[in-house]
């Protein structure tokens, strides 16, 4: 059952334009199983899932562990097809990024060549990424280190070129996964006042919280999901408050 | 838009081989020497144990087992490795919407890279030994770009197979092994009794080593029949492997326990 939030965050809103539009999505994984253990293991991440992404709205997805978020992230960035229902997206060409923090590095590439190929996997041309090469490389602080392999990377310095590379890729649907700052203190508050600016202007954000503040601060609007299906859904004020009374009912 | 991606895909796969072919390179202290080693160290073992159990001994045993050689771990090699590419490149296809047949292109674009370099050493040693070139030779690039596409027919349709039935990959690697001995790499179809040898050659890579062996050893023409089965395998597998990364290029994660 599904709790809807009947007040409107402002009184009179405009027209919401659709950019992707879920109907009855089920997504289910079906792993090898083995001769010798024979356990039927299907396991439906969503059911029956219907939504409404629209253009500019920042949406806040909120549940616990295993309630099937992060399938909605590689449902609605296209990683995935729905096994039911359908799945439309309203115009050609969107561009849907899951933001990923140094994701397919090459240790024996050098920063600068492992920013080009990480963003090649994020969707941007080569010649885009070499072009932002600059902004990348001002942005990670990493100095000299930006023209040596990736291999002689701390962990710290890894992220803060993987987060650099991603600040560049801007898709027109950036879809957040709890990632809302990375690296030492320093550059702690540098990414994350850079991320919170991704929510500024038109750019459509779906963000994953398990922080119902960071929903309240940062979107327009939230839906708990529970079990692969929407709990409820309104404005952040509302869902994150509901969230945050009634969660406990929902751990055994 | 179309070309667009295309031209992206393609430059992924350009950038990572480019990695690959590096850290190939680094791992080991002779580094990229290993790719002219590896082929001789394996021809050197194949001629000792083969000059003594039938006496065909001298430069051109060499040259024929070397030959055999290197375009069969070219296919093995090429196809092994990008069975296993999907599975290995598991948790980057599970953050980017990416389509699956990228990761197999680049495990064969490294192994071809290697080859190439490979094959500049035979052309040398077949100079050297007494096999100068021809202008038959002007067909290998034929041969080479035909043997390409054959593997890549052959590893697309495997390299979902794998991943979804991990068992697979020993299955691969034991018909591999007897299409080892098939192939006439330690041998020449020519050695073999008569009626058997048409048998022989509907095998693709047996027909593929002949054909390199007709240029370079023999210095005339391939025998263009017998690359028929290569060249229906490989459509049939094109076929078969478009069909199955278009069923399985959204679906292939959900049904991997990686």
């Amino acid at each position: 059952m599904t709790k809807e939030f009947s007040s409107s965050p402002t009184p009179d809103p405009p027209a919401p334009t659709p950019i992707v539009t879920l109907h009855d999505a089920g997504i289910c994984y079906r792993p090898l199983r083995s001769l010798f253990n024979k356990k039927a293991r299907e396991v439906w991440a969503l059911r029956h899932l219907t939504l409404q992404l629209n253009e500019g709205e920042k949406l806040g997805v909120i549940g616990r562990n295993g309630c099937g978020k992060s399938t909605l992230m590689r449902l609605l960035a296209q990683i995935y097809n729905p096994d039911e229902g359908k799945v439309t997206y309203h115009k050609k060409n969107t561009h849907i990024e899951l933001l990923s923090l140094g994701v397919g590095f090459e240790g024996n590439l050098t920063g600068r060549e492992n920013a080009i190929l990480s963003g090649m996997l994020m969707g941007k041309t080569r010649q885009y990424m070499a072009s932002r090469l600059n902004e990348i490389h001002e942005f990670s602080g990493l100095g000299e280190f930006f023209d040596y392999p990736v291999y002689t990377y701390s962990s710290g310095m890894n992220v803060r070129l993987g987060f650099s590379v991603a600040m560049e890729t801007n898709p027109d649907v950036l879809l957040i996964d709890e990632v809302l700052g990375v690296g030492d203190q320093v550059f702690m508050e540098k990414s994350s006042k850079a991320l919170q600016e991704k929510f500024q202007g038109n750019r459509t954000v779906v963000l994953i919280s398990h922080s119902p503040e960071n929903i309240k601060k940062l979107c327009t609007r939230a839906l708990w999901l529970e079990r692969g299906a929407i709990l409820a859904q309104g404005t952040p004020a509302e869902v994150a408050e509901f969230y945050k009374n009634n969660v406990h009912n929902y751990t055994k | 838009m179309f070309f667009q991606t295309l031209k992206r895909h393609f430059d992924i796969i350009f950038y990572r081989t480019v990695a690959g072919i590096k850290s190939e390179g680094r791992q080991r202290y002779l580094g990229y020497l290993w790719f002219l080693l590896e082929p001789i160290l394996s021809t050197a073992v194949f001629y000792l144990a083969y000059s003594q159990i039938t006496g065909a001994k001298g430069a051109r045993t060499i040259l024929l087992i070397l030959i055999g050689m290197i375009l069969w771990q070219w296919f093995e090699g090429s196809i092994m490795v990008a069975a296993g590419s999907i599975k290995a490149k598991f948790h980057v296809l599970n953050q980017c919407n990416l389509p699956k047949y990228l990761f197999p292109m680049v495990s064969i674009a490294v192994h071809t890279w290697k080859f190439l370099c490979v094959s500049m050493v035979i052309f040398l040693l077949a100079a050297l030994l007494g096999h100068p070139p021809n202008a038959y030779w002007l067909y290998l690039p034929i041969l080479f770009i035909l043997q390409l596409a054959l593997i890549a027919s052959i590893a697309m349709p495997i390299a979902i197979g794998v991943t979804l039935w991990t068992d697979l990959q020993i299955v691969v690697s034991s018909i591999f092994r007897m299409f080892f001995f098939l192939s006439g790499i330690f041998f020449e179809i020519s050695s073999v009794p008569e009626s058997l040898q048409r048998y022989f050659f509907w095998n693709p890579m047996a027909a593929l080593i002949d054909s390199g062996r007709a240029i370079i050893l023999r210095a005339e023409a391939p025998a263009w029949g017998h690359l028929t089965p290569a060249i229906l395998l490989t459509l049939l597998m094109l076929l078969l492997g478009a069909l199955l990364h278009a069923h399985y290029d959204k679906r292939i994660l959900k049904l991997t326990n990686a």
